[in-house]
């Protein structure tokens, strides 16, 4: 499969993410400036929601323990968690986000 | 306050607050759709039950071939009488919504000093992941009767059951599970067993398949004297959950209970959950309890959780223990079959096989025996033996 649309570019807040499901995943559509990341909505750690969590510095936080992961490389940047979330390549076309959850950009099988 | 009622109050014989259970009840608005960080829940990787939690009623079964020796029967009776029965009430939603959505129950039947000449086989078969299957079932079995029972599930289905043991006075059963599941197969189990005075209850769970299983067993007594012994063994793959909860409450003085459960696990994601709660209550004098978890992580990438809980309101025990343990292939076991002669290979079976082998011997049925025996080697040689080729 190749991209799917996930959301329109204006419903992406800057302080959160926006959870949308794509396909069989539930992903978290996340902006730092001008750029879109889209990773998978589940905690490598306790399997919480990153959505419901703040983004700042192109981090996004977990809310439950507090881990950071990286929206550029799903790697993890404070603990509990340490192994990355699957992070998944988003193309922005006239303002909607698309979303291909079939490969991943950094190799890390979605839970 | 009369007499009566301090007595009553003192060896808490109504009612004792569990900080690990919620109360046992049928009622399912007294167990709300869990959000996954409910201490009884926070393990288990809810989108995976692929709504056993939600309230449907579907009309789908398990395929089912049965043995049925002399003494026993199996009859069908509704739901209500078989809540009327006895046993304690479900635990958690999964169990509550079997109850409820099961259409009908199962009533296994083993007569009064019993003595059965071959083992109860009760074969249940899934057809379809797509069929949200519910189930009902009680076991009862009379006083000073001995049985096996055994109940074998393989398949591809989307299970949930709610099983309820009755163990007559002095009686003795042997229950065996064996989920052998199909890849794709979700199975929630919860199984409340309630042994009589001076009775054996022998409970084993041999989990080898399935994408998730989560089972539940709940033990209490109906007089002093009864001995449950539960043990479990279970062989997780890349990407398997498997989830076994073990409560057993002391609510009778001169109880016995003892746990052992151990766990291999191999591939990514392999994931095993192992929670061992005990209560002992007041009034419990004189009992013995201890649980036993192990573990053996044989690859990278697999996470096995063991959670070992003691409740104890009374110090008038023999003796309460428990142990858990997570670790992975002893080198020195394997240098000393090396340093023999034994090829990598052999040697990491004979260690799995040394692992597990107390476990499936105390399986008094010796077919059964052999083909876990070999089951166990053929999951071996998926994983850890097929990266020595």
């Amino acid at each position: 499969m190749a991209f799917a649309r996930a959301c329109a570019l204006s419903d992406v807040p800057t302080d959160e993410a926006l959870a949308v499901t794509v396909d069989r995943y539930d992903v978290a559509i996340a902006r730092d400036g001008d750029e879109v990341y889209a990773l998978q909505d589940l905690c490598s750690h306790a399997s919480v929601s990153l959505s419901e969590g703040e983004v700042a510095d192109c981090t996004i936080e977990c809310w439950l323990h507090g881990s950071t992961f990286d929206l550029r490389t799903g790697k993890p940047t404070g603990l509990p968690a340490t192994e990355p979330v699957a992070t998944f390549p988003v193309e922005v076309r006239d303002g909607d986000v698309f979303v291909d959850v079939e490969t991943t950009l950094n190799g890390v099988t979605p839970a | 306050m009369s007499a009566v009622e301090t007595t009553a109050a003192a060896v808490e014989m109504e009612h004792v607050e569990s900080h690990l259970h919620p109360e046992p009840t049928f009622a399912l608005e007294a167990h709300p759709a869990p959000t996954g960080r409910e201490e009884i829940w926070r393990f288990t990787p809810l989108k995976r039950l692929r709504g056993l939690l939600e309230d449907v009623v579907a009309d789908a079964h398990l395929e089912q071939k049965l043995e049925l020796p002399e003494g026993v029967t199996l009859t069908q009776i509704s739901l209500d009488e078989a809540n009327a029965l006895g046993g304690t009430a479900p635990f958690d939603r999964l169990g509550a919504l079997a109850a409820k959505n099961a259409g009908t129950a199962h009533l296994l039947d083993i007569a009064a000093e019993a003595e059965l000449s071959s083992p109860v086989w009760v074969h249940l078969h899934g057809t379809s992941v797509d069929d949200i299957v519910s189930g009902r079932v009680v076991v009862r079995v009379g006083n000073h009767a001995k049985a096996v029972v055994l109940v074998e599930h393989t398949g591809s289905t989307t299970y949930n059951g709610f099983t309820t043991v009755l163990v007559g006075d002095g009686a003795q059963l042997d229950l065996v599970h064996v989920n052998d599941w199909a890849d794709d197969a979700v199975h929630a189990e919860q199984i409340n067993a309630r042994v009589g005075r001076d009775a054996t209850l022998r409970q084993f769970e041999f989990t080898l398949g399935g994408d998730l299983v989560r089972t539940s067993t709940n033990v209490d007594y109906a007089g002093p004297g009864g001995s449950a012994e539960l043990f479990g063994l279970y062989f997780a793959d890349a990407g398997q959950h498997f989830e076994h909860r073990l409560f057993v409450d002391h609510n009778a003085p001169k109880t016995k209970s003892h746990v052992v459960y151990k766990g291999a696990l191999q591939g990514q994601k392999a994931h095993t959950v192992w929670i061992g709660n005990v209560l002992i209550r007041k009034v419990a004098e004189g009992i013995e309890t201890y649980e036993e978890n192990r573990n053996l992580v044989l690859t990278e990438g697999c996470q096995a959780d063991s959670v070992p809980n003691l409740e104890i309101e009374t110090g008038e025990i023999d003796g309460a223990g428990h142990a858990s343990a997570v670790g992975r292939f002893d080198d020195e076991q394997l240098f000393y079959l090396r340093s023999r002669g034994v090829s990598e290979a052999e040697a990491r079976k004979l260690v799995v096989r040394g692992f597990f082998d107390d476990l499936i011997r105390k399986v008094e049925v010796p077919e059964l025996a052999e083909k876990l025996s070999a089951q166990v080697e053929e999951e071996l040689q998926r994983h850890v033996l097929a990266e020595l080729d």
